[in-house]
């Protein structure tokens, strides 16, 4: 009993760590959980990833409450990039089962190695300007009502925003649901790309939005997870508590943090994480 | 109370019943395990038990009995259908604004979550 006990805290407490970070960085616990878990404590990875999309539900519905709150989140964008997500990530974890089923889980470690060491990528390039350059509506904006206005506190004005290039937003979601159904991460960075970058959104709207849409289109691949197997219910349990409560605290520290070092600690973290998953994927990790 | 709220708070409310659920479900297991060697199995880094064994008709019942894998398991199953909720809530509040347009866009969203969590299975089986 002790032991399982203390397996519990371990799993806990590492969820705890990854949801910090992932909460910090932006790009979600997941992230880091899966190769941490896969890695360092020996747990497969159909059960990691498992456990990991479970928990993105969790930090999802966690800080929307608050975000809806402040009405920063646009739910006509966010649901009209949704129809992409979820059929993705139906793709994905589909995939992911294909794959499961064929013992070809080197082709996961390697696709999550890409991911990871991609993610270092954007947060390399992050955007340094709160409001992107304005860019004309173009049809899809008048058709689909892509526009908003917040407040916001940094510039102590309301701003208003349009959305464009919304076919090609979608697109980079549908590769956002399969990445994260595939992975089972929320792949908060693609999603964030799609709106920052596609559709020239404000990163303030794009975060938020992107927040709400990773419960949705985790709870499409849990629900795949589950049929297959893939949520163990005790690892499941430990991580969703752990991630919660370390995303929780990352918000708070967000709020304060204006540190550049800590960006690089975590990259530095992408970066090991990154290449024993591609090492491992090659089959030159032990 | 607008439908914002009612939706921040469906967010809300869902976790906190599914953490407090989860939480309940660990304490039960370690409490009262429901087979011995249960807890063991469950801590094997390649346990063998997993969702593929259990139905949501079973997870209602065995949490009905304090089971605590099943109460572990409705926690989970609570926390997977609070974005549906949300999104079903979604479609009322463009329905009510008269915004058709996104009525439907809502509902293939919610199409496809009842696509992978009913369709999928039947499907596959």
């Amino acid at each position: 009993m002790l032991d399982a006990l203390l397996l519990f805290a371990v799993l806990a407490l590492t969820s705890l760590a990854a949801g910090f970070m992932g909460s910090l960085t932006g790009l979600g616990g997941a992230t880091f959980l899966v190769p941490i878990y896969v890695l360092f404590l020996g747990i497969p990875i159909q059960y990691a990833a498992g456990a990991s999309l479970i928990s993105t539900i969790a930090t999802s519905s966690g800080a929307g409450s608050a975000y809806v709150r402040d009405r920063v989140t646009n739910v006509r964008i966010g649901m009209s990039l949704e129809i992409a997500t979820t059929s993705g990530s139906i793709v994905g974890s589909l995939t992911a089962a294909w794959v499961y089923a064929h013992n070809l889980q080197h082709a996961i470690y390697i696709v999550f190695a890409v991911v990871l060491l991609g993610s270092i990528y954007t947060q390399i390039t992050r955007s340094k300007y709160e409001l992107p350059k304005p860019m004309p509506p173009d049809r899809w904006t008048k058709w689909l009502q892509l526009h908003g206005r917040y407040y916001d506190p940094a510039l102590g004005r309301e701003v208003d925003y349009h959305g464009v290039r919304w076919w090609l937003g979608e697109l980079i979601m549908f590769a956002a649901g399969v990445i994260s159904g595939l992975l089972g991460i929320g792949s908060g960075a693609l999603k964030v790309l799609g709106m920052d970058w596609a559709m020239n959104l404000p990163m303030k709207v794009s975060t938020t939005t992107s927040n709400f849409m990773i419960g949705v289109t985790a709870a499409t691949g849990s629900s795949i997870y589950w049929f297959f197997g893939y949520i163990q219910p005790f690892f499941a349990a430990a991580t969703a508590i752990g991630v919660l409560a370390g995303s929780f605290v990352g918000s708070k520290v967000l709020l304060r943090l204006r540190n550049v070092t800590i960006r690089y600690i975590f990259m530095a973290i992408l970066a090991i994480l990154g290449v024993q998953m591609l090492l491992r994927g090659l089959g030159l990790y032990p | 109370m607008d439908l914002e709220d009612v939706i921040g708070y469906t967010l809300r409310i869902g976790v906190i019943i599914s953490v407090a659920l989860i939480a309940a479900g660990v304490v039960l297991l370690v409490v009262r395990p429901p087979a011995p060697h249960m807890l063991q199995q469950l801590s094997n880094p390649r346990s063998l038990i997993n969702t593929s064994l259990v139905s949501p008709a079973q997870v209602l019942s065995g949490s009905a009995g304090l089971n605590g894998m099943d109460v572990i398991l409705l926690g989970l199953i609570v926390l997977i259908a609070t974005p549906v909720l949300r999104v079903a809530i979604g479609i009322v509040q463009f329905a009510r604004e008269r915004n058709y347009i996104y009525v439907i866009i809502t509902s293939i969203v919610l199409f496809n979550l009842f696509f992978a969590i009913f369709i999928i299975p039947i499907l596959l089986k």
